[in-house]
């Protein structure tokens, strides 16, 4: 590993990486960020400058697909570039190192870099039964974060589960998982959704943290507006089949060939907010709805429980079965009014014909006296 | 059968009362004007919403632009219907006493006693309904709770809207609503409280017939002309009961 003193331009030459792509790679954050065109130069001089900050990635509760995201980028601009941004002292699916001296390099970081590394943590962490669920090197997932999180100058929550305890914490949760800033209060937690987060907005978040020393601008969720800020299905390419009417009816049938809107097959588009559709994986390729699959909202809170069933446009309604719709409960609630107002009409005409004349004087309004109160 | 047969099918067993009647301003403009704006808007909002929900027109053509105008009418006629909700808010501090808010809190224990009695009227427990120159308690209970539902649609539906263009002021008050209830359960509520007013609206539109019926006041045409026609002494004793509230 190259000594941390070195400058990420030196570091860029001798990897091969020529000055054009560099740039293109500045221009594509500076977009991702949503920042006009003229701060190209600005990151570009930052990162130039930029002295190589210690990164640690942990992983907990996790599938390592966050890891796998970021590492599945086939462009080698943005994985070498993050790469080699950062000096990654440890990262459990990816590093060289194993056992007491892999945990040493963790226990160096915290102790040399302290208050000045970033720490980016995978994975929910565990809180029943004192954290057993999760353990590494002996310690639990919940030591580990009190330890290192609260140390760091922020810590990326990367992807769902460390955002907010994803498919972990869905009910019924039975290991107690939450998400980091739970589990850590005191830490500076920076939150990036999604199953698995985009490594591109990964990327954005540390090179806006090199060139302006800060994390970006974040919602309610401690979520950076620029990746999170906006609904999915005011960016979707199949919009203008939603507002024209054109809908899927069922997987494979002439319109879900044809590309239209995946509303009716329970497309969470219009009640997500993400950078997908731009951003979108794999290099800019595709994203799911562009391969024929409605959203899941997989950048929401607690998505797995809010979100599903992933296949309809509500959720069910509490204390009804699973494949009951909330449509069929009202309809249902319709026609039964409507019935028992049948009964009651035919049942009130009986009475009206059973009952004596009416008296020539008219009752009292109320049986009884005025009275106050 | 010998009953029915004495007193046969028609009219005749219902002669016009015999007691004088006086004729009664009881529901004012305001009222009516947001009645019937609300009727309207219920229909077209159902409408509308419904095929937001569950688009069972698919357009063939590629000239149409059916979704975004159906949610366009939805949105425009959600706000006709806050402002005609608004205007009934207002007539319940500025109307007459059979508009105003008091009239539909069941906060007397006649009022109470009103409900039981209507209750036992409707479950035919009781021959003959509470006469009312207003709306009876059982009624005004039922209205609080409808214009509760209102209010939930209003929050919900804006709620909704300021997630597709939550701009200024109203973001402002209903950005922080997703993030205490999650955005698909707002929609879940918005969706399922239009079946109360379906259920209400056939509730209402039976009740309202059955008690012109009973009462031959003219109920029904008092919502289009504001007019009802009330025995004398009962006009006189819903006078001193307003006075004493």
């Amino acid at each position: 590993m190259l000594p941390s003193n070195h400058s990420l331009s030196g570091v860029l030459q001798q990897k091969g990486i020529n000055r054009r792509r560099f740039l293109k790679f500045c221009s594509l954050m500076t977009a991702t960020l949503a920042l006009p065109p003229r701060y190209i130069a600005q990151v570009a001089a930052a990162l130039e400058k930029a002295r190589k900050p210690v990164l640690v990635w942990l992983q907990f509760q996790d599938c390592a697909g966050n890891s796998e995201s970021i590492l599945r980028s086939s462009h080698p601009t943005v994985l070498e570039v993050v790469l080699d941004l950062f000096s990654w002292e440890y990262h459990e699916l990816v590093m060289a190192g194993a056992g007491h001296q892999a945990e040493a390099a963790l226990e160096r970081v915290v102790r040399e870099e302290k208050g000045k590394f970033i720490a980016v943590v995978e994975g929910a962490v565990p809180l029943a039964d004192d954290g057993v669920y999760c353990t590494v090197g002996g310690r639990t997932a919940l030591e580990i974060a009190r330890h290192v999180c609260p140390n760091a100058a922020a810590t990326i929550a990367a992807g769902a589960c460390a955002w907010d305890g994803g498919l972990v914490r869905a009910h019924p949760n039975p290991t107690g998982a939450v998400g980091i800033s739970e589990a850590v209060p005191q830490a500076t937690v920076i939150n990036l959704g999604g199953c698995p987060q985009n490594p591109v907005n990964t990327a954005a978040v540390l090179v806006h943290y090199l060139t302006f020393g800060e994390l970006p601008a974040v919602d309610q969720y401690s979520r950076p507006l620029f990746a999170y800020g906006r609904i999915i299905h005011d960016q979707c390419e199949r919009r203008a089949h939603y507002d024209a009417g054109r809908y899927v009816q069922e997987w494979g049938d002439e319109g879900h060939r044809k590309g239209w809107c995946l509303y009716k097959m329970g497309c969470k588009g219009p009640q997500a907010t993400f950078n997908c559709p731009s951003v979108r994986w794999n290099d800019g390729t595709s994203w799911p709805v562009k391969a024929g699959h409605g959203c899941l909202g997989c950048a929401s809170h607690r998505f797995w429980d809010t979100r599903s069933p992933f296949y309809d446009r509500l959720p069910t309604v509490p204390g009804f079965g699973a494949d009951v719709t909330a449509g069929e409960i009202g309809l249902g609630l319709t026609a039964v009014v409507a019935g028992a107002t049948v009964v009651h009409g035919i049942a009130s005409a009986v009475r009206d014909r059973m009952r004596p004349m009416p008296p020539a004087v008219p009752p009292p309004a109320n049986n009884e006296p005025p009275r106050k109160g | 059968m010998a009953e029915l047969r004495k007193y046969g099918w028609g009219e005749a067993h219902r002669p016009e009362p015999a007691f004088p009647t006086v004729r009664v301003y009881v529901w004012e403009l305001p009222v009516r004007v947001s009645h019937w704006f609300i009727f309207l808007l219920v229909i077209v909002l159902s409408f509308t919403g419904y095929y937001m929900h569950n688009p069972f027109i698919v357009a063939q053509s590629g000239t149409t632009f059916l979704m975004a105008t159906i949610r366009f009418l939805h949105e425009v006629a959600g706000f006709v219907f806050i402002a005609a909700f608004l205007l009934r808010l207002y007539w319940f501090f500025m109307g007459n006493s059979w508009a105003n808010w008091r009239a539909f809190m069941p906060v007397h224990r006649r009022q109470w006693r009103g409900m039981g009695r209507m209750v036992a009227y409707y479950s035919f427990l009781r021959k003959d309904l509470v006469h009312q120159v207003g709306h009876n308690a059982l009624a005004g209970v039922t209205y609080l709770l409808m214009f509760t539902f209102m209010l939930i649609e209003i929050i919900t539906g804006l709620t909704l809207y300021t997630q597709v263009r939550g701009k200024w002021a109203l973001g402002w008050l209903f950005n922080w609503v997703p993030g205490v209830f999650d955005i698909q359960h707002i929609r879940l509520t918005h969706f399922c409280v239009m079946f109360a007013f379906f259920a209400f609206v056939i509730h209402h539109v039976y009740s309202a017939v059955l008690v012109s019926w009973e009462e031959r006041n003219g109920l029904i045409e008092s919502i289009f002309t504001g007019y009802k026609f009330v025995p004398k002494a009962e006009l006189e004793e819903d006078a001193v009961l307003s006075k004493a509230d």
